[in-house]
């Protein structure tokens, strides 16, 4: 980020006009640069030594130009800083507000010494827990809308073909915009970092809780805004790019959830059960596998937030009571160690004798799991799925690609 | 002959049409060589191959020695293109378009600046380095855009229908500059369907349809292959008798086929001779007392040659004026 933030600092710096500039003729330039390539290219065909570290050169100072191209446009005049403000006010009152619920429910004039430590360390753990939901939600909200116009636009305005006939990689196309584009979420993640510190006064967070939640919502932001970025290479409209991803993140987030939730009710599972047997008669047989939420952003920060908690209370419960179980069940039978074998498999069979235990669903939260097991997972698949992600979108971006998707439409 | 852009039997298919057939091209160096032809012609597609957007279905095509197909990163250095409905980026200022192509091309920031500001005055927009791209004309966008494509100084220019929805001001100013390019050194490889424009910028013309060259050469060489086969206008000064008897001098030349009174002195003469011939002709007309007031080829030449060959059929033209 540092080196983002010198590429920040070096935008509103207007260049200022040097009057020496305009006096060299253009003559000049290009005569001086002409007799340069007779002596770089004495026959037609220039054959530049190159270093072996030339593509990632090549590579760096792409997505620098890019960035920096991005970055001027983003962040010009008031606006950007503006929003900037606006929203950390809005979390900080969100934060105020909740430790004062928080206070009237954990709180009270009669606690003292330990009670009293206790529940500071309960408050805590709500202020943190409304944070990183909020945060989430509104990287699940602009991540993907930042990217979802970023190559669409370009070819929209006819600018890509420009861009293709550079040296640029179109890896660097591609990574370059990606990162413009999230650049903002990042600083808006970075800016709440403080408000989110807040919490270690009231205690019951330990700075790695807040570590883990800040990585989960930066990878949540790359692997959203890669999303956005190859439906918007994908699609070449922006405004289909837009809906598409809309509904792309409608799909993962509570798509996802009401399949979970649709397949435990089918299945017979309530929330606080443990056991499932294969004599239950609903329309599908044991668990829903916990990869249905791997890329559910609310459910990989719930485990985040519920690692937080030492106690089935506060948020861990409140995501759980408000998704019937769903997905507190969903992760925490991943999180039942060693058992996710046994689980798929039974799920994948789905026709084990009647009465026999297929499986053992999750004991219910935070009483003897394994805490922590889910989120490294969802952070890998969402890092695996940016990566190809990323790959497709250099493909189609490319003007010579390798392969073209069947359904688009041919440039004239 | 080997020019410094060369395609040979280029192919372009698409799903359902063929937009290039077999086009062989070879511009020399220095030259303004303008790509003729109606839409549809294949001209664009050509331009876009030989600009590493489009990878030609069969066929070579080389820039600088370069074969774009096989080393289309060490092409892109040596050439530069100008999109036929080239776009410009919202909420940038000109200097920041430059830079910004600058950077692409991997330009040292020490030596950006000093080119940007050439490069500005270059195109005569050295005032507005700071205004906004989108506030600019379509005429100084345009300029801006052709700026673009020289920040790595290029040998090969690739412009896509320059002087499309330009004002004839604006069409003044960039046949001055593309004339100050080539100076410069720069080979220029115009497309266009606006013939009057290239027929006064051009040294060389290809004439493009159905995606292969009917007819290529110099301007030159062209028109005066097609002087053979022109039409005179004279216009004679006298009364109805000396107007009468200048028509039946000049019908009774053997070199012309025919000659037609168009009132107010003016006669249109079927010719068929080059220039050396019609010199005669004045020169004797001159001679035997007919007061000519003027004596000239109606209509532009390329033009005239551009309807032949397109309008009738594919093959033959092209034979005959080969």
């Amino acid at each position: 980020m540092t080196e983002g933030a010198g590429r920040m600092g070096e935008i509103p710096a207007a260049e200022p006009v040097d009057a020496m500039d305009g006096l060299a003729t253009a003559s000049e330039l290009v005569d001086g640069n002409a007799v340069g390539h007779v002596d770089a290219q004495p026959v037609r065909a220039p054959r530049r030594r190159r270093s072996p570290f030339a593509p990632v050169r090549a590579l760096g100072s792409g997505i620098a130009a890019v960035g920096v191209k991005e970055l001027r446009g983003r962040m010009r005049g008031r606006r950007a800083f503006v929003i900037l403000t606006l929203y950390l006010l809005f979390l900080a009152a969100f934060a105020w507000s909740w430790q004062l619920i928080a206070e009237r429910r954990y709180g009270g004039d009669v606690l003292s010494g330990g009670s009293a430590a206790f529940a500071s360390a309960l408050i805590g753990q709500e202020i943190f827990g409304a944070l990183l939901v909020v945060e989430t939600l509104l990287v699940v909200f602009l991540a993907p809308a930042m990217t979802a116009g970023s190559i669409s636009l370009e070819r929209e305005k006819q600018t890509l073909d420009m861009l293709a006939t550079t040296p640029i990689p179109s890896l660097a196309i591609v990574v370059g915009k990606l990162l413009s584009a999230l650049t903002y979420v990042f600083i808006l993640i970075i800016a709440s970092l403080p408000l989110t510190a807040m919490v270690f006064v009231f205690g019951g967070v330990a700075p790695d809780e807040v570590a883990r939640g800040y990585l989960v919502l930066f990878v949540t932001a790359i692997g959203l805004g890669s999303v956005g970025l190859f439906i918007s290479a994908l699609l070449q409209r922006t405004q289909a790019a837009t809906v598409v991803t809309f509904f792309g993140v409608l799909g993962l987030t509570l798509g996802t959830l009401f399949v979970v939730l649709f397949w435990m009710t089918m299945a017979g599972i309530g929330p606080n059960q443990t056991r499932v047997t294969a004599d239950d008669d609903g329309l599908l047989k044991g668990r829903p596998p916990q990869e249905l939420l791997l890329f559910n952003p609310f459910a990989t920060q719930y485990d985040v937030i519920c690692g937080a908690s030492d106690g089935y209370g506060g948020w861990c419960a409140r995501l759980a009571d408000l998704t019937k179980g769903a997905i507190s069940v969903g992760i925490g039978g991943g999180a039942a160690g060693g058992s996710i074998t046994t689980i798929d498999a039974g799920v994948g069979v789905g026709a084990a004798e009647p009465g026999k235990i297929v499986a053992d669903v999750a004991p219910v939260q935070p009483f003897g799991i394994r805490r922590d097991t889910f989120w490294p997972r969802s952070v890998a698949a969402w890092l695996a799925l940016s990566a190809v992600l990323i790959l497709a979108s250099v493909q189609l971006v490319s003007p010579t690609r390798r392969w073209r998707m069947p359904f688009s439409r041919r440039s004239a | 002959m080997s020019g410094i852009v060369r395609t040979s039997g280029l192919i372009k298919r698409y799903p359902g049409t063929l937009a290039v057939a077999g086009l062989d091209l070879d511009v020399g160096e220095g030259e303004i060589f303008g790509l003729v032809g109606p839409n549809g012609a294949g001209k664009t597609t050509t331009l876009r191959i030989l600009a590493t957007l489009l990878k030609p279905t069969a066929g070579e095509a080389e820039v600088a020695g370069i074969n774009v197909r096989r080393n289309p990163d060490d092409a892109r250095r040596v050439l530069g293109f100008m999109p036929d409905s080239f776009g410009v980026y919202d909420d940038m200022r000109v200097w920041e378009y430059l830079d910004f192509f600058a950077r692409c091309y991997g330009i040292p920031a020490a030596r950006r600046r000093q080119m940007i500001g050439d490069l500005l005055d270059l195109v005569d927009l050295g005032d507005k380095r700071d205004a906004y791209v989108q506030g600019l004309s379509r005429g100084m966008q345009q300029r801006l855009c052709l700026a673009h494509t020289l920040v790595h100084d290029p040998q090969v220019l690739l412009l896509d229908e320059p002087a499309s929805g330009l004002d004839p001001r604006a069409r003044v100013e960039l046949r001055e500059l593309l004339r100050e390019l080539r100076s410069l050194g720069k080979t220029i490889l115009i497309s266009s369907h606006i013939l009057p424009e290239l027929e006064e910028l051009c040294t060389s013309v290809a004439i493009v349809d159905h995606g292969t060259v009917l007819a290529q050469g110099r301007v030159a060489d062209i028109e005066k292959r097609l002087r053979y086969g022109a039409v005179l206008r004279v216009r004679v000064i006298g009364d109805a008798e000396a107007i009468e008897a200048a028509h039946d001098f000049f019908a009774a030349d053997p070199r012309v086929a025919s000659a037609a009174l168009l009132g107010d002195g003016q006669i249109e003469l079927g010719f068929r001779g080059d220039d050396a011939a019609s010199a005669d002709l004045l020169a004797r007309a001159v001679a035997s007392g007919i007061r000519i007031a003027s004596f000239a080829r109606a209509a532009s030449d390329l033009e005239e040659l551009f309807l032949q060959v397109t309008s009738g059929g594919s093959g033959r033209p092209a034979e005959a004026v080969a």
